[in-house]
């Protein structure tokens, strides 16, 4: 339900303007801002209270008409135009470097007879090119209020507050788009015949055309001749050119330009991030860079969350009453939390990059120079988006599939994108990269960090390649292209990115934390109870792990995995990762934990030393190889799945993907696992 | 890939670097994307190539007075017709 209370308000622009930027001064929810058109994926929400009014913000997704040409944008023009009675205004961001764009989108919306103010952001940005706007001259022309700000200093920001609260949204009762002449009979006829109050909103009902694209069905019984040769295309194409021309008129009185034009950083630095060849070493430097921090930078940390977690669960052994609640809190709990606490860092560090090249405009000149490259596998270079947020999480990357708008390139993003490897495999590759590769380094990089990047690569290149498979069993809907803005570089907002990065890890924790708490629980009961051993028992308590229940489960699904080189221990961890990957480890901690009675020791040196019957490691290097290339490609994540629907509303292809890529790990696995042996 | 015969008057086949104005669009223009236009991409509006991605990748266009830039691949070009300045 709505609150009535609260005043809504639209924040609308093209992307890249810095609307976000204003979103996050305003509200005080946090959300993510970036400097990549699409990054805004769907509409969020904040709050703020100002003099006693409270203020609901809405962002929607940037667009540059109200004709979509992608899933977001179509998301935004829906939003617009149904909402109308829900908000009270629109507040409408115009770049001052990208007038002439910007105003392309605030006159239809303009026209459509919905209130709003106009926020002109970087004017500062503008004066260092030469250009000079006449805010006072532009205010009149455009019939509108104006306020200037700079977001990322604040400046401005209270201005839009107090506009706000005292409605300072504006209609215009001048439509700016006059009628072609030689539709105009007709649009002013549909306008009254199917009231609408003017006569562009009647022009929209023709030109945003309908799904089968045919206008027979708004005209209906109207027996209009005329309508027959109306294509909408046609009517949007000659609608944007007119605009185009009516703001050359405006702007030719509100600008001043100076001779005066200082070169941008962005024209400087895309020398080179661009370059034929410099910016593709550039773009794997930056990623190599990324990798050598999550391996290096956060060994650190995690060392101190280990000890801090070894001295709990070493000090509730001890001051705890002996029983079995003292072995479920030391021996299940804190280690199944610990194990996965521990993985906190890596992922930390990996979003924060991922969060700075976003912002900094970086990512567009990757889809710039990725284009090229992806077309042959069936993609658009606006697929390495999502492909490379998926090695943050593939749940946001799926969603940001929707600025593709081509349908077949996004459906084909999306079922490649989980192959990428996502953090939640981080904290499995660690403890498995840890147990089975050597310490040794090769020209200064430890052996660790080479084979880490090659799984980072593996995901990558077996993503590519099954994109190219798919490729060819997809029908092909519409015609693929590009056409994209590549924005100015902007410096990234470190700290806000910092903060932004612990709420995204706080989560993590919580939300694993809670998974693996209950799945800790679960297990220590399995494992702490076993089948009777004496006729007079119901159950037997505290036995050995290889007499519990869970060893009996695991054993009972040995035949699948032994194949496979795993032992009852990992199918447990296995079959528990399939609520989420790093599930795995937490299993892994607590079953290991339970195995022994010395909490002080590290699990991973339990892990290495632990034998098979036959005397044989568990995790000797062919297992761990065997691991690895399971958790590379299995579909183990319930929430991605579900996102995967959403998006797709398709069973079909959310099915196949679940096939697709288990099998293919099954089949992987047991191969490697068989010659390495 | 057979290589394609380069159009001068295409924006695809216009040369790196220099001046240039868009004259109008190819006869075929109602199926280019409506996005060239809405992006700004009018007739009259002056442009330079400055970036091309390698293998006949997307080209990296400078247009208008607000230098704005847009990525674009050859085939989006080849809807536009352009002319040289001065």
């Amino acid at each position: 339900m709505q609150d009535t209370q609260k005043k809504q308000v639209l924040l609308v622009g093209n992307p890249n303007v810095g609307k976000s930027t204003v979103f996050n001064a305003l509200s005080n929810k946090k959300q993510k801002t970036g400097n990549y058109a699409g990054v805004t994926v769907a509409s969020h929400s904040g709050d703020y209270t100002y003099k006693n009014e409270e203020v609901e913000i809405i962002d929607l997704p940037g667009s540059y008409s109200l004709y979509p040409s992608s899933e977001d944008e179509a998301i935004f023009s829906k939003y617009l135009i149904d909402h109308q009675k829900d908000y009270a205004g629109v507040i409408y961001i115009l770049e001052a470097l990208s007038l002439k764009r910007g105003l392309l989108l605030f006159q239809q919306i303009q026209d459509l007879g919905v209130p709003m103010i106009l926020v002109v952001n970087q004017i500062d940005q503008a004066e260092r090119r030469g250009i000079d706007i006449d805010v006072q001259k532009f205010s009149e022309a455009l019939g509108i209020k104006i306020i200037q700000t700079n977001a990322k200093e604040h400046i401005g920001i209270e201005e839009i507050k107090e506009a706000v609260l005292n409605n300072e949204f504006l209609k215009t009762e001048k439509v700016s788009f006059e009628t072609p002449a030689e539709h105009k009979d007709f649009i002013q006829k549909l306008a009254s015949h199917k009231g609408f109050d003017n006569e562009y909103k009647a022009w929209m009902s023709l030109s945003l055309g309908t799904d089968s694209g045919r206008i027979e069905s708004i005209t209906g019984a109207m027996n209009e001749p005329d309508s027959k040769s109306l294509v909408p295309k046609r009517l949007q194409v000659q609608e944007t050119v007119r605009r185009y021309q009516n703001v050359d008129k405006i702007l030719a009185n509100v600008i001043t330009k100076k001779p005066q034009f200082k070169e941008l950083l962005t024209e400087k630095l895309d020398r080179i991030l661009v370059h034929k060849f410099w910016g593709y070493v550039v773009f794997l430097l930056i990623l190599l860079i990324i990798f050598q921090s999550v391996f290096f930078l956060a060994a650190y940390p995690m060392d101190g969350i280990d000890w801090l977690f070894g001295e709990m669960a070493a000090f509730s052994a001890e001051h705890l009453p002996q029983g079995p609640i003292n072995s479920l809190i030391s021996n299940g709990i804190i280690p199944g939390v610990g194990g996965i606490v521990i993985f906190a860092p890596q992922i930390g560090i990996l979003l924060y990059f991922l969060y700075l090249l976003e912002d900094s405009g970086y990512m567009a000149r990757v889809v710039f120079l990725m284009d090229r490259l992806l077309r042959p596998f069936g993609l658009n270079g606006k697929s390495i988006v999502p492909l490379v947020s998926g090695t943050a999480c593939a749940i946001p990357a799926v969603i940001s599939t929707r600025n593709i708008e081509n349908l077949k390139e996004r459906l084909l993003t999306i079922l490649v994108t989980p192959f990428m490897t996502c953090s939640a495999r981080l904290p499995v590759y660690s403890i498995i990269i840890g147990l089975i590769i050597s310490d040794k380094t090769f020209f200064g990089i430890q052996y660790k960090a080479l084979v880490l990047m090659g799984m980072y690569l593996l995901g990558f290149a077996v993503a590519l390649l099954s994109a190219a498979i798919l490729k060819g069993f997809i029908k092909n809907k519409g015609k693929t292209y590009l056409v994209m803005d590549l924005p100015t570089y902007k410096k990234p907002l470190f700290w806000y990115d910092f903060k932004m990065v612990l709420g995204k890890v706080w989560d993590f924790i919580t939300g694993a934390g809670k998974i693996i708490f209950i799945v800790s629980i679960i297990i220590w009961f399995l494992s702490y109870f076993g089948p009777k051993q004496q006729p007079d028992q119901f159950v037997a308590t505290n036995v050995e792990l290889d007499h519990s229940y869970l060893a009996k489960m695991g054993k009972g699904i040995e035949p699948i995995i032994e194949p496979l080189g795993y032992d009852w221990k990992m199918g447990v961890g296995i079959l528990t990762s399939f609520v989420a990957r790093e599930v795995f480890v937490g299993t892994m901690s607590t079953l290991y934990s339970l195995d022994d009675d010395a909490p002080e020791v590290k699990v991973i040196d339990k892990m290495r030393h632990d034998v098979k019957p036959n005397g044989e490691k568990v995790f000797n290097f062919a297992t761990g190889v065997s691991v690895l290339l399971f958790y590379a490609f299995a579909m183990q994540c319930v929430s991605t799945l579900a996102v995967v629907y959403r998006e797709t509303k398709s069973w079909k292809w959310t099915g196949l993907q679940v096939a697709m890529m288990t099998g293919l790990a099954y089949f992987v696995s047991m191969l490697a696992y068989q010659i390495l042996k | 890939m057979a290589l394609k015969e380069k159009d001068l008057h295409t924006l695809s086949g216009f040369p790196k670097n220099k001046m240039g104005k868009i004259v109008g669009y190819d006869n075929d223009h109602l199926k280019m994307p409506n996005k060239i236009i809405e992006m700004g991409l009018l007739p009259e509006t002056s442009f330079r190539i400055l970036y091309q991605a390698p293998f006949n990748g997307p080209m990296y266009v400078e247009f208008g007075d607000e230098k704005s830039r847009i990525a674009l691949r050859e085939e989006e070009g080849d809807y536009i017709i352009v002319e040289e300045l001065n």
